[in-house]
């Protein structure tokens, strides 16, 4: 009994050095092959999830401005789902007439974009491919994006951006 | 009759395929089930190794492919259980020899006389793997709890899901390491059945005896007190349909043996 006890103290001591130096091979194992295996399944490379991010930037910025640093993009895995998870840090709620400008500014520059395409048509298809072949390979996930705040940061003025008009 | 034909797959080489073949088909045999065993893959044959019968073996699944034989002709009988039979690989043929077709014929046939038949597959996932899963309509997925096992596994298990014709597949994990799932130095078996979110059929705990069985041809099944060919046993009972607990592959924690360990435990952390 008191060699048990001995033992269990000894390395009880033992591990709690190991912790402290860090997590476990174990625990990088999961995390790493978590990573691995969302790529595999969805075929989204770490490239294509930097372009998502950076869209993803673009298209909200009309609407609230954000902390485009700290916007966090993230394939997670429940049980068998697949959740793409959103996380953006609202700095500050646009008012109408910013969302309104950045509105109209979007659509004077699709018109553009259009007479661009127009004159300039292999430029825009190659483009498009591009775009399609990625979003094919995703037919069998079903992915919610979710909206969150980030608790760490600008807690008074954090909005969610699902509230925004 | 009408046997259920079960295709054992992994991606990666080396898990214990067919290792978990011979023991599966050994034990289902031993239970009483009449089982052959199918080996598909060509050129790399090893199951006749594991069952010490590749000094029996006249005529391969390529010779019945090619017609130069008929099909019992080419079933091989265990040495100890009448009830166990092979259907060899070609040694010197390659993938291309038999195609997905007739393995489906060649299963289809041996359903009328057998309660079971196992395939085992090549690794990969290439043309061996289709001709291997063709005739399945179930399958045993191994992997062991190493990172490289498990994404090859995630990527079967994808290709599976795939195919209509198998209506199930289960997860076997083997070369499971207790002592370092203890130091979190290995995956648990819950880590993996976890993130391959499939449902498990055995837990196979790594056993150096596995080492010796091979060199006799003698599947560990044969042991009865053999701790893998316990947990291979239940694997067994759990394909009939039995609800077999799985085994604590805990040691047995007597005094002696803590000391034991507390010992190599502080020589191991002063390197």
């Amino acid at each position: 009994m008191i060699l048990a006890n001995l033992y269990n103290k000894v390395l009880g001591f033992f591990r709690q050095t190991e912790k402290e130096a860090g997590e476990s091979s174990k625990d990088t194992a999961c995390n790493r092959l978590r990573v691995v295996l969302m790529q595999d399944r969805t075929n989204l490379t770490p490239e294509l999830m930097e372009r998502m991010r950076r869209e993803m930037i673009d298209l909200l910025s009309k609407y609230v401005e954000m902390d485009k640093e700290a916007l966090e993009l993230n394939l997670e895995q429940d049980g068998d789902q697949v959740a793409l998870m959103l996380s953006i840090p609202v700095i500050r709620a646009k008012d109408e007439d910013e969302i309104k400008a950045a509105l109209e500014a979007e659509d004077k520059a699709k018109e553009e974009t259009e007479e661009c395409s127009q004159e300039n048509e292999t430029d825009e298809t190659g483009d498009s491919d591009e775009e399609e072949n990625s979003s094919e390979d995703d037919i069998n996930e079903s992915e919610t994006v979710e909206t969150s705040e980030d608790e760490n940061e600008q807690t008074e003025d954090d909005t969610k951006t699902k509230k925004e008009p | 009759m009408s046997g259920r034909v079960i295709v054992i797959t992994s991606g990666k080489g080396g898990v214990g395929k067919t290792t978990t073949n011979a023991n599966i088909g050994t034990a289902l045999a031993r239970a009483g089930k009449k089982v052959v065993m199918i080996d598909t893959d060509l050129g790399l044959r090893n199951l006749d190794l594991l069952l010490g019968l590749e000094n029996r073996i006249v005529y391969t699944i390529v010779d019945v492919v090619e017609e130069r034989c008929k099909l019992k002709q080419a079933l091989v009988k265990d040495k100890k259980n009448p009830n166990l039979c092979l259907l060899a690989a070609a040694q010197t043929r390659d993938k291309t020899a038999v195609t997905e077709e007739q393995l489906k014929d060649i299963c289809e046939q041996l359903k009328k006389d057998f309660d079971f038949i196992l395939v085992d597959c090549p690794a990969g996932i290439e043309q061996g793997f289709q001709n291997a899963v063709a005739g399945a309509s179930e399958a045993i997925v191994v992997t062991t709890p190493e990172m490289s096992a498990v994404r090859d596994a995630d990527r079967i298990i994808g290709l599976l899901e795939a195919k209509e014709e198998i209506k199930s597949y289960k997860l076997l994990l083997n070369r499971v390491r207790p002592n370092l799932i203890k130091s979190n130095d290995m995956m648990s078996v819950d880590d993996v059945v976890e993130i391959l979110s499939a449902d498990l059929i055995g837990i196979i705990p790594e056993d150096t005896g596995i080492i010796t069985s091979t060199n006799k041809g003698e599947p560990i099944v044969n042991d009865e007190k053999s701790l893998a060919g316990k947990a291979y046993n239940n694997v067994a009972r759990r394909i009939i349909g039995e609800d077999v607990p799985f085994l604590n592959l805990e040691e047995p924690q007597g005094v002696m043996a803590k000391i034991k360990k507390f010992f190599s435990g502080l020589t191991g952390k002063e390197k």
